[in-house]
């Protein structure tokens, strides 16, 4: 019998449907991934089958989970079912707890008021849950205390202490990094191996891959493909499918080394530290025109830090940068993870831009041309900000870089609120870039494989020892 | 400890700043001071020449400002606040006395303005844009935009002239307290109130406060358990800004009703040019804003363990 069956689900704001029916059947101990870009409505059909969604959008539909018969259109149903049939996993772990309370506390309430065990009971269950995840002596810490990772498994342990069988996870390895991701998804699978149900939503592939069982594909608001999760992915038979899946970095054809041009920048023997831990020591390389140096490591190992010393923004405690004659401060420039938080709310971009362009003395004509080289329509220049796609932006925020005559360009991670698809397109644009402008790029990403396919050299950071975490086999192996 | 070195530190150039600001002020009054000083000695139908020149000669106002400053400071070093020049009383004595008086009608005034502004801000912010917010904006807009004066006149207008059921002025029994009291606190919670809500919509729109419902808590329970604890730090850090709002309120609360305390004496002594009475009492007032301030910041620290980093 399925744990939880849905059928015909939609989502609509105000008279315009934005989910078309989608069906879905979750059975014990075979996962489910709903697979999308950002606004596919993945993530809607998600909250329609738990009841959580916005008040201005309405929901129909049916929804059996157990015995229970719940009509979608009416979300007060659900919420006696939350923590006790469903549990909801959160998209960022960090913010999912209450930043005030100790993690254990957090855990003891749900098992105490919840599950209703007493207090006495529900503290010994939360200190027990928390060993077994590989977290004995985190229970005291706040989670501002804990790594992404710690964090993470102290919402699952509170998402699950009131009993449900059934965990959906909506994008739960949002801004973890490889190893972190699979951490998450070999967790995923160990609760499932208990017998439960487990339905997660993400535009991650590899986490897809990962995690296995049934597929759904959406795009736009409707189902492009469904099947086995492995025959999906390996034989796709929609032509979207075929795109999101060659959009992967896994699948990437690896760039063509760039012939070595001008140096620009030579670093000896850099070492940083923040707040006293030694984040990297004795780091040389090159900066040569038109060439890509990737960075990789996992969160908090100094890859933004690196790029600081690199700017000039903060010194190196320790080693030599040397860089080529004549070359003035702002040609070395930064492309940001966020592109949104990059550019000033307010103004339309066309003025943004021009301002960049009078400041340093660039004619106006250069955003005209830069525009189509970006693959930039005209029009974007009127809007603000809050009015244009996150790939847009980013490439908005690299045409700004490019009216400074920019040497250097450091993108720290400047595709990883991207969507698989315009992920490719923004990597490919600053690989032309380095190419057509002659400057050299230092890439920062979390994922091993995308810098892999675009860098000529990789540089890769190793843990700092202050975030060293538990070893992902260790904590699945308590769990089973 | 950290907390503590900063707040001494801050604590001792307010001295000095305030010292120096109301010294120069008071300096810079038009008019003799001299004749101020007579007239509040001895009643202004008894000033003449004779008296005030009695009066300079005595206190030696005629003498240069910096080294008067600077004795000030000296003795300030000593513990020493100097006597007040209208009733030769020592300034500590008389501060002593009335600040009793204030701290009584501040302190009821804020525990009346959180029983009644934190709350209906917290229920305004559960569901903004709700019929409550709404209806609660028009009203601490309308509420803060009367100045405190015109409250006061305004509750002794209904209170006590229409229906009569308060007196309009006294001290000494509980009842004194309500009018001076509630004209000061409806100010304070249309600010208190805005502040609870602004911190419970925010609060209410963080994933952790999903998260704690999706866990399987009640609205209820989810208030309780992460809601209050979450408003209570912006709340208790506003609170003690609102101190500066308190005591503009105070002078003026006591002037209007009567009240024997700080506020009151503070605009005596200005009048009669009681120097040592003017910067004893700003200098309370401004270190005691110091204190309050660093208490609230231990409480909110150990609230919030973030903020001790």
């Amino acid at each position: 019998m399925s744990l939880l069956k849905a059928e015909d689900i939609t989502v609509s704001q105000g008279g315009t449907p934005i989910l078309h029916p989608v069906s879905l059947h979750l059975e014990p101990g075979e996962p489910l991934v709903i697979l999308g870009e950002t606004g596919s409505g993945k993530s809607l059909l998600a909250q329609a089958i738990m009841g959580t969604l916005p008040r201005d959008l309405t929901a129909r539909g049916r929804v059996a989970l157990g015995d229970h018969l719940l009509d979608a259109a009416r979300p007060g149903g659900f919420r006696p079912l939350w923590g006790r049939q469903i549990a909801v996993l959160p998209q960022e772990p960090w913010l999912s707890l209450d930043p005030l309370m100790r993690a254990e506390r957090q855990v003891t309430e749900a098992h105490h008021l919840v599950r209703g065990l007493g207090a006495a009971e529900a503290q010994a269950q939360a200190a027990s849950d928390l060993n077994h995840l590989g977290l004995t002596g985190a229970g005291q810490r706040y989670p501002h205390e804990l790594s992404g990772g710690m964090a993470q498994r102290v919402a699952i342990a509170a998402a699950r202490a009131g009993g449900a069988r059934i965990v959906i996870a909506d994008e739960p390895t949002k801004g973890l990094d490889a190893a972190r991701r699979d951490e998450v998804a070999d967790l995923l699978l160990a609760e499932l191996a208990r017998g439960g149900g487990l339905l997660v939503i993400t535009h991650d592939l590899a986490l897809a891959r990962r995690i296995g069982g049934q597929m759904i594909v959406l795009r736009e608001g409707r189902v492009v493909e469904a099947g086995a999760t492995a025959s999906v992915m390996s034989a796709p038979t929609q032509a979207y499918t075929r795109d999101l899946i060659a959009a992967d970095p896994e699948n990437w054809a690896p760039r063509k080394p760039a012939a070595a041009g001008l140096p620009i920048l030579t670093a000896t023997g850099l070492a940083a530290e923040r707040g006293g831990t030694r984040l990297f020591s004795d780091l040389s390389f090159d900066l040569t025109e038109g060439r890509i140096l990737g960075i990789t490591g996992p969160s908090g190992c100094g890859k933004s830090t690196l790029g600081d010393v690199v700017l000039g923004l903060t010194g190196a405690s320790a080693g030599r940068v040397e860089k080529a004659a004549g070359l003035t401060a702002t040609a070395f420039q930064k492309l940001y993870q966020d592109p949104v938080a990059a550019f000033p709310r307010h103004q339309t971009l066309g003025r943004t831009l021009a301002d960049v362009a009078r400041r340093h003395g660039q004619p106006e004509t250069r955003i005209d041309t830069l525009m189509p080289r970006l693959g930039l329509a005209p029009a974007l220049l009127t809007r603000r900000p809050g009015a244009v796609s996150g790939g847009e932006l980013q490439r908005l925020a690299l045409l700004r870089l490019l009216l400074v005559r920019p040497k250097v360009i450091f993108a720290d991670e400047p595709t990883s609120r991207l969507d698989p698809i315009t992920q490719k397109q923004v990597i490919d644009l600053l690989c032309e870039t380095a190419t057509a402008e002659g400057c050299a790029i230092m890439l920062v990403s979390h994922d091993p494989a995308l810098v892999a396919r675009t860098a000529d050299h990789v540089l890769s950071l190793g843990p700092a020892a202050a975030n060293a975490d538990v070893t992902a086999p260790r904590v699945v192996g308590a769990l089973q | 400890m950290n907390t503590l070195m900063t707040r001494a530190i801050q604590a001792l150039m307010v001295a000095v700043l305030i010292g120096a600001a109301t010294f120069a002020m008071m300096r810079a009054l038009p008019g003799d001071a001299a004749y101020r000083i007579a007239a509040g000695r001895y009643g202004y139908d008894n000033v003449d020449t004779a008296a005030a020149d009695a009066v300079r000669d005595e206190l030696g106002l005629g003498g240069p400002a910096l080294p008067a400053f600077l004795g000030w400071l000296g003795d300030l070093l000593r513990l020493d606040f100097g006597t007040s020049l209208v009733t030769g009383q020592p300034v500590i004595e008389e501060i002593g006395h009335q600040l009793g008086a204030s701290m009584a009608l501040a302190g009821v005034a804020v525990l009346l303005s959180l029983i009644l502004g934190p709350p209906l801000g917290i229920l305004a912010g559960l569901r903004p844009g709700g019929v409550l917010d709404r209806v609660l904006l028009v009203v601490s807009t309308g509420l803060k935009a009367v100045p405190q004066f015109l409250m006061a006149l305004i509750l002794i207008l209904i209170l006590s002239v229409q229906f009569r059921l308060l007196p309009a002025a006294g001290h000494g029994e509980a009842r004194h307290f309500i009018l001076p009291a509630l004209a000061l606190a409806l100010g304070l919670a249309a600010v208190n109130a805005r502040i609870a809500r602004d911190a419970m919509a925010r609060i209410g729109a963080m994933p952790f406060y999903s998260f704690a419902q999706w866990m399987g808590l009640s609205p209820r329970q989810t208030l309780w358990r992460h809601g209050l604890r979450n408003v209570s730090v912006p709340l208790l850090t506003y609170l003690g800004l609102q101190f500066v709002t308190l005591v503009e309120g105070v002078v003026v609360v006591e002037a209007v009703f009567g009240w024997p305390g700080i506020g009151h004496a503070l605009v005596h002594a200005i009048f009669s040019r009681d120097v040592p009475m003017v910067q004893g009492t700003a200098l309370c007032l401004g270190l005691s804003f110091v204190l309050i301030n660093t208490l609230i910041d231990l409480v909110t620290q150990r609230i919030d363990p973030r903020r001790a980093a």
